[in-house]
């Protein structure tokens, strides 16, 4: 049996739970697995009924009014519980704020492994080796799990694609009874929207972005300069906003805006997964890095591997040309 | 307040990275170590709820040498003494043993009311190990936190928790607890002439799995749940159109190619 941590939010399955589902039907047809989506929550009919209309073979449900947030020490408890019943060959989350929250301290409740990150998969003899990406995505390690089943894996975002999931299923849903010890060590006081700010750039045609490889503050104006030259907005990765060279409201990313402008200019960005969810939607996206193997040019269309400090001022060169012609 | 501060010595992130022989890790020989960036922010967030709270920040590493620099610039940057997880039966520890040591050394060291961690390391980049820790020592938890605040009882936390979509989940924890710190929390500081100075006359413990009453079987290699198969570049799927020659040619080729064949101008 494969296990399918669904994730949701209010109403609504979350992406990751799609690509949780792919990664389940793969395993699946490899290993001979059937596949149970796991869903707690305090209202789970909608959303277990959504679920059973895919290509699985049952709906578990766990249901009590202090699961309507997520909360790790409670989603620990009740996981605990089913896992140890029903002894599944795999446990598939997602490599979420979530999934990442209480992964961990399942697999070591349970003292079973855990492969963190997994972006692909492969069948050696019948043993699962899972591929996941280390050193910020420059490399990948395949490890094989140890012991004895139950094992855990987490899928990074955006690793399995989710338009790729079968439908067509009429899954059992069955419920799990839910008992509850004590209290929860962790509350929840709120979650609020951070200040989203002036860049919103979700509705942006054109997006310059620009990264780590710009190496200082002051240099990031030759992203404003094309940015103005060329008519778009600009953008930033993670790191440039954690150097607080731009304010958080220009992150694009995981943790900050998913944008799919019709182009979107990555510069000196080397494209962790992290940036690579929140741009690779863009219709069309160009890369400009000296390093070759950074992992941008990955999702990119058209690349430059060359120096920013000389193709950007070029390119500014050129369209701040074109518009006065 | 007792805060441990685990930071995990990473090659430097400008190094170039060549795959060992046996294909299991990176030739690590000649790289220069540092603290893997996140355990940085999280060293910093210690120091500053020291400042606020009093008590005493302990950072922690485990490996060899490298682990003893990143131990001394964390002295040299304010905390107060330094553990170091020093023996050869530690070395090929995955999350869950690194977890089982670090636990073990802090349970020695007589616990704490708070460990900070980086959300992730520059290395394996799982962001594991902390929240292992915790469920180790049975102590609370919080991930990719960006506020940490202590209630007025001195008894548990506010967290700030940055969640997907830029949404803040403000969450109430009770010490003792693990944190996992998100990059850009802080401004890290940088150790003065004075800090280095004075870090040389602070206590530096060197424990090994003997000292931490880890069987042979429960760190290292021999501890980890997973063995590793293979690491490897990438493969490269996409059908990147790669432009060349001189950087005036590549940009007016690019603006020719996004006009002509991409028509996105």
């Amino acid at each position: 049996m494969i296990f399918v941590i669904a994730e949701h939010k209010e109403t609504k399955l979350k992406p990751i739970t799609s690509e949780l589902l792919v990664f389940a039907q793969r395993l699946s047809r490899d290993f001979g697995q059937p596949i149970t989506a796991v869903m707690l929550g305090s209202n789970t009919a909608a959303l277990a009924g959504e679920l059973k209309t895919k290509k699985i073979d049952r709906v578990l449900t766990a249901e009590h009014e202090e699961l309507t947030d997520y909360n790790p020490d409670r989603y620990v408890e009740i996981l605990k519980a089913i896992i140890e019943k029903e002894t599944p060959f795999l446990v598939l989350i997602g490599h979420t704020t979530q999934g990442m929250d209480f992964a961990p301290r399942l697999a070591v409740a349970l003292r079973r492994p855990l492969i963190a990150g997994c972006v692909e998969y492969e069948k050696e003899g019948d043993r699962l080796v899972l591929t996941r990406q280390i050193f910020n995505a420059k490399l990948n390690m395949k490890t094989a799990l140890r012991g004895e089943p139950p094992y855990f894996a987490t899928a990074l975002p955006g690793a399995f694609a989710a338009d790729e999931i079968e439908s067509g299923g009429n899954a059992d849903v069955i419920s799990f009874p839910v008992v509850l010890k004590g209290a929860a060590r962790r509350k929840i006081l709120e979650r609020v929207e951070a200040q989203k700010g002036k860049a919103d750039l979700s509705s942006a045609p054109i997006i310059v972005s620009g990264g780590r490889g710009l190496k200082e503050k002051q240099n990031f104006s030759l992203i404003f300069e094309l940015a103005e030259a060329i008519g778009g907005s600009v953008g930033a990765s993670r790191p440039v906003v954690d150097s607080e060279w731009l304010p958080r409201e220009y992150q694009i990313g995981s943790s900050g805006q998913t944008v799919s402008p019709k182009l979107y200019l990555a510069i000196g960005i080397s494209g962790a997964i992290q940036h690579l969810v929140g741009m690779q939607g863009s219709r069309c996206i160009v890369a400009i890095n000296k390093d070759a193997e950074a992992p941008i040019f990955k999702v990119a269309h058209y690349g430059i591997v060359d120096d920013l400090f000389k193709v950007v001022p070029a390119l500014t060169k050129i369209f701040k040309d074109l518009k006065r012609a | 307040m007792k805060i441990i501060s685990c930071v995990k010595p990473v090659p430097d992130p400008a190094s170039r990275l060549v795959i060992n022989e046996e294909k299991t890790w990176i030739k690590d020989q000649d790289l220069t170590f540092v603290a893997s960036e996140a355990d940085n922010y999280a060293l910093e967030e210690a120091l500053r709820l020291k400042e606020k709270h009093g008590g005493e920040v302990v950072v922690v590493s485990m490996g060899g040498e490298q682990a003893a620099r990143v131990l001394r610039s964390g002295l040299a940057m304010g905390a107060d003494r330094a553990i170091h997880l020093f023996d050869p039966k530690f070395k090929g520890s995955d999350e869950f043993a690194t977890a089982t040591t670090l636990a073990k050394a802090i349970e020695k060291d007589g616990g704490a009311d708070l460990i900070l961690a980086g959300v992730q390391s520059d290395d394996l980049g799982t962001g594991m190990t902390g929240t292992m820790t915790a469920e180790f020592l049975g102590y609370a938890h919080a991930t990719v936190v960006v506020g940490v605040e202590a209630n007025p009882d001195a008894k548990s936390l506010r967290v700030r928790r940055e969640l997907e979509g830029g949404i803040i989940e403000m969450v109430e924890l009770p010490m003792p607890a693990t944190l996992t710190i998100q990059f850009g929390i802080n401004q890290p500081r940088y150790a003065s002439l004075k800090g280095i100075m004075a870090a040389k006359k602070k206590e530096f413990k060197i424990w090994s799995a003997a000292d931490l009453g880890l069987a042979d079987n429960a760190t290292g290699k021999a501890g980890a749940m997973y063995e590793v198969k293979q690491v490897l570049i990438p493969e490269r799927k996409s059908k990147v159109e790669i432009i060349t020659g001189s950087p005036e040619e590549a940009a007016a080729t690019l603006v020719e190619k996004l006009r002509k064949e991409a028509k996105v101008l």
